[in-house]
């Protein structure tokens, strides 16, 4: 058997080749890295220590772990940082959304590993209440900022008397459209929802290829704002009160909503892909569909793939309405920076969560760099922000024309304690109903009967 | 290595265009993912998007160094330090286990001792345990021995192979006579330097296949490290792809890096597919060891 | 993860080595004496403990300490309170959890059958046809090993969007319109291919080292008689590593019932299609990490556990004849 020795030859020689490319992976991280202390991979317990993403200039001074997924909050804590000598931000971004959540929840049961600050989308904070993983920031003047916030957003960090969170950026709602192919197909804007089913029948009958919108099944938070736009109150919950619940999915308005959408859908004027996928984002971009219902923070995104269609022209609008005479903003999003009551200096990270959003400078970057929509109102209000033009929308000022009034119109939403499984139910649904399985009244009768079930045994009083 | 094999029957047999036919559409297939990952590396952002030359070929801008150079500074290069603690976390853990289950399969096979039969039996056993349903309680555990969050709490479990094992122990008894060790022990080894100098050279290629199995078990590993570890730095290339693929898809902070995960997939496929091309020639006889004697 | 190897040798062979080894251990019994007996054992123990140490702590601990943890229930709100086997009710009625021992059950009559059959297949091809085309396909079809199931799928997930990947131009040349795998009708489909994408080729590394092993001289005498390569695939080869398939299928359904990473990560870009709850597996990472529900997460990981041991020992048991398990 000469391959024995051959093979131990080649077995070292591999291992060597092994090492030598950890060995020059490692060397070609470690510069471009922190350079602050034990950046060594064994260190790094509690969510924080050493294993900040940012430069601490001021060693000295005590830190304030933070959670965000903003690529761009490095700036925001960069300034801050060098604005502070008491306390300095060590920022890791451990995910977005939902990857987040999950790595806090996980902490929250370890009753360790969780950071002072987190980043927290409004529709989460109840279900982290319940589980009093978030301090009241009362008791640290909270209440002292609150008219520099717009009365919508104030009210979805808020539970009762309690303030649980400061908000960072909204999602208010409008209405984007394709100007080229109404212009080509010769159809009128719609400016209600009537006009906007008539319009995407006109569209069709004219010969557009496309659809009218796109009705995405898991954009639940999306077509919850269009229920509580047509006077749906789906939740009602209170800290003070955290083992009763209001549960009222199938409200007439919300089945008035979902049957005008299921309508569409079986008339094919609309299409069903799934949202924030790659398709969707083509879909948007290539003319597929002639309108989009947009939060604030979606042109934004969409600026680094735009351009697939040159003859594109959008314009952004108010968000349609059902009566004209009264119009009701809608709200798709929107994050807050909340102190978690595993905050060894809940004083000090208050002080993070009140601050670091809360100056005109750290929202300069917010929004040039993240296209974060402000709920801060020096900035929302401010000249800069109102007439900035948007190069998606060719220059239109749509800060000025569409989301300042949108975001000073909502006033706020009730969520539940355990928003992720009502999204997942209503998401499921949504798809039966697609598939043509159940019909558009039958997926909130049936939600509704899942989540009060879900609830109870959970431990709420549900009042139906 | 002998072989039995040496002139294969039908080998020379011109009929085998049917057969052919099936190998290359199936290379074909197995090629795909591949192919598309090298093409889509090349293309930038917006290219990936709407590239008049589909999906499977070039686009007109050749990107990729472009792709590779935003690796290594998009959030200060993490991407490769992710790399770095894949084949870290690999080396370690796998390396690990195939020492550890090298000593426990030759102990097994070797070595009359009570309670055999019974602790081999539950070796068998945890082959069954899905890996998965032990994630919540490990996570728990490791917390309260301060271990969640470092890189322990992913290597340290990775440490068991009852594969391995019993890979090893079946070896040792098809491979390594009694005869063999026994003379040993007559001319004075101790059981220690029986293990090294004898029975060990024997056991190469069982032990190139089980470092080559628990290595790519380790570097493959998602869900334990996705719950052990919230320190983004700590993260092996699974847990940071996707992470950057979820941030993305939402498009959080209008930070769509499409080119980066397709880049970073691209590039974290590249040095395990180079060992295994390397070293194919000891995986394939480690496989066939059934072929060795 | 597998017992690659000992798949590989073949029933009779084997048996053979078993007889004589037996044969040698006796002689050696005799020849050594009780106190050098003694020593030995003890050197059993030492080179088997690293391993039940490792074995103790991060496989028999974690279980016990699920199977404690499934006692208690805890609801979102309230306290802490132990109920017994009162989890275990209650997942054994709950429609879903249910619902996705069904769908993984169905998975396995699908993937399983697909994967050893097609990885067989390979095998026996490659064992007759030695050219180059057949080295280097061997070897490309073992190459998906190599990729993480995360990028695989991650890969898959982009090639089957219809406009990002190539679906839509490709099924566009003939005029159709792309299927839409990520849809909840295509994607199960869809996930059966990721997975047959990323592991036929180790099945078929394995059978065809069984094959391998299998003696010439036992299909000779049939070729010279004329016997097609298929017939002698059929009748000689294939029932000589029937014990290496039987192998593999174990892995392959303990694997399939534990179906986790790749509906993960292709739930991401298909929610409507891949609930959070799609498998057991993730029903329960979605119990403990996501609603906060440890107590009854560790039910379900625990009962699985449980029906994943009691499946593969029913097929070991119903396939003992030929498994080449003692």
């Amino acid at each position: 058997m000469k391959s024995h020795t051959y093979g131990r030859k080649a077995l070292a020689c591999a291992g060597a080749t092994l090492l030598a490319v950890t060995t020059l992976l490692s060397a070609c991280s470690s510069p471009s890295g922190t350079g602050t202390t034990g950046t060594t991979g064994a260190t790094g317990a509690a969510g924080g220590d050493g294993s900040c993403t940012n430069k601490i200039t001021k060693a000295s001074a005590p830190q304030v772990t933070v959670w965000a997924w903003y690529p761009a909050f490095e700036e925001v804590v960069d300034l801050f940082n060098s604005t502070h000598d008491d306390v300095q931000i060590c920022w890791s971004n451990v995910g977005a959304g939902g990857n987040e959540y999950n790595r806090f929840t996980t902490a929250i049961q370890a009753k360790s590993g969780a950071p002072d600050v987190i980043q927290l989308e409004n529709e989460v904070l109840g279900g982290y209440l319940i589980q009093d993983a978030l301090v009241d920031l009362t008791k640290y003047g909270a209440n002292d900022v609150k008219a520099n916030y717009t009365e919508g957003a104030w009210k979805d960090s808020s539970s009762g008397d309690g303030v649980y969170a400061i908000p960072v950026d909204g999602g208010p709602v409008g209405f984007m459209y394709r100007q080229d192919i109404f212009d080509k197909y010769k159809v009128a804007v719609p400016k209600t929802w009537e006009d906007f089913a008539q319009a995407a029948q006109q569209l069709k009958d004219a010969g557009f290829q496309g659809y009218m919108t796109d009705y995405a099944p898991n954009a639940i938070a999306e077509w919850q704002g269009l229920y509580n736009q047509a006077g749906a109150s789906t939740f009602s919950f209170d800290i003070a009160n955290p083992e009763k619940l209001g549960v009222d999915i199938n409200s007439a308005p919300a089945k008035k909503v979902q049957a005008y959408w299921n309508d569409l859908i079986s008339k094919k004027l609309v299409a069903t892909d799934d949202a924030f996928t790659t398709d969707w984002y083509t879909k948007i971009v290539d003319g597929t569909y002639a309108t989009v219902v947009a939060a604030a923070w979606q042109p934004g995104y969409l600026s680094g793939i735009a351009g697939a269609d040159p003859a594109a022209k959008w314009v952004s609008a108010p968000i349609l309405q059902w009566n004209g005479a009264k119009p009701a903003q809608v709200n798709w999003g929107g994050s807050t920076f909340a102190v978690t009551t595993q905050a060894k200096q809940p004083d000090l990270a208050a002080k993070v969560a009140l601050d670091v959003f809360g100056n005109l400078d750290a929202w300069k970057i917010g929004v040039e760099k993240a296209a974060l929509f402000p709920t801060y109102l020096p900035e929302l209000t401010s000249d800069s922000f109102k007439n900035l033009a948007s190069p998606f929308f060719n220059g239109q000022q749509i800060n000025k024309d569409v989301y300042l009034p949108a975001a000073q119109g909502y006033s706020g939403t009730v969520y539940s304690p355990f928003t992720t499984y009502y999204y997942d139910q209503m998401t499921q649904a949504n798809a039966k109903m697609i598939q043509g399985d159940i019909t558009s009244d039958q997926v909130l009768d049936q939600v509704q009967d899942a989540i009060v079930s879900y609830a109870t045994q959970q431990g709420f009083t549900v009042n139906k | 290595m002998t072989k039995h094999h040496s002139q294969p029957v039908g080998g020379y047999h011109p009929k085998h265009v049917g057969s052919h036919v099936f190998l290359v559409i199936l290379c074909v297939y197995f090629l795909i993912p591949l192919w598309w990952v090298l093409v889509a590396a090349t293309k930038s952002n917006r290219d990936l998007f709407v590239s008049s030359s589909g999906a499977l070929w070039f686009g007109q801008n050749f990107s990729l160094f472009d792709n590779i150079t935003q690796l290594t500074t998009y959030q200060d290069g993490i991407y490769w330090r992710w790399l770095g603690n894949s084949l870290l976390y690999a080396l370690l853990g796998g390396g690990g286990a195939t020492i550890i289950s090298v000593l426990a399969g030759y102990g097994f096979a070797k070595y009359q001792f009570k309670g055999r039969g019974f602790v081999f039996m539950l070796v068998l056993g945890a082959v069954m345990v899905p890996g998965t349903a032990l994630v919540v309680p490990l996570f728990v555990m490791f917390n309260q021995v301060s271990l969640l969050n470092t890189m322990w709490s992913v290597v340290l479990p990775s440490l068991l192979s009852p594969v391995g094992t019993y890979l090893i122990r079946v070896y040792c008894q098809d491979a390594l006579p009694d005869e063999l060790t026994d003379a040993a022990r007559v001319d004075g080894a101790g059981e220690l330097r029986t293990f090294w100098s004898v029975a060990l050279p024997q056991l190469r290629p069982a032990v190139i296949t089980v470092l080559l199995l628990s290595v790519v078990a380790t570097w493959n590993n998602f869900f334990l490290p996705s719950v052990m570890l919230a320190n983004s730095k700590l993260w092996p290339i699974t847990v940071g792809l996707n992470t950057w693929l979820i941030n993305t898809r939402v498009s959080s902070g209008a930070d769509q890096v499409w080119n980066l995960v397709v880049t970073g997939a691209f590039v974290s496929v590249v040095p395990l597919v180079i060992v295994f091309l390397l070293l194919q020639k000891y995986w394939q006889s480690g496989l066939t060891l059934g072929a060795l004697k | 993860m597998s017992l690659s190897t000992l798949a590989t040798r073949p029933l009779e062979e084997r048996r053979s080595t078993a007889r004589r080894l037996t044969a040698q251990q006796s002689t050696a019994r005799r020849s050594t004496t009780r106190r050098s007996a003694a020593r030995r054992q003890w050197w059993g123990w030492l080179f088997v403990s690293p391993f039940l140490v490792v074995f103790v702590l991060f496989l028999v601990a974690p279980l016990i300490y699920a199977g404690w943890m499934s006692l208690w229930r805890k609801g979102l709100v309230g306290k802490v309170k132990f109920t017994g086997l009162g989890n275990y009710v209650t997942a054994f009625t709950d429609p879903v959890f249910l619902h996705g021992l069904t769908r993984v059950g169905l998975y396995v009559l699908v993937m399983v059958p697909i994967q050893i059959g097609l990885g067989a297949v390979i095998a026996l091809i490659l064992d007759v046809a030695m050219t180059r085309l057949a080295r280097v396909s061997r070897l490309l079809i073992f190459l998906p090993y190599a990729v993480p199931a995360m990028v695989g799928a991650l890969m898959w997930g982009f090639l089957y969007s219809p406009l990002f990947g190539p679906l839509g131009q490709l099924f566009g040349i003939f005029g159709a319109s792309a299927p839409t795998i990520l849809s909840p009708d295509g994607v199960f489909g869809g996930l059966v291919n990721v997975v047959t994408w990323q592991w036929v080729g180790y099945y078929m590394i394995i059978i065809y080292s069984a094959l391998r092993a299998v003696d010439p001289s036992l299909y000779e005498a049939a070729t010279l008689d004329g016997a097609s390569n298929v017939q002698i695939s059929w009748h000689i080869k294939l029932p000589l590593i029937v014990p290496s398939m039987i192998m593999c299928t174990v892995f392959s359904l303990i694997g399939t019932l534990q179906f986790y990473t790749e509906p993960m990560v292709l739930r991401s870009s298909a929610q409507s299609a891949i609930p959070s709850d799609y498998t057991p597996n993730m029903y329960a990472a979605s119990l403990g990490f996501n609603q906060s529900r440890f107590n009854y997460a560790s039910t379900i990981s625990f009962s699985l556990g449980v029906i994943v041991f009691i499946g593969s020992y029913i097929f070991l048991f119903l396939t003992r004849k030929r498994n080449g398990l003692r």
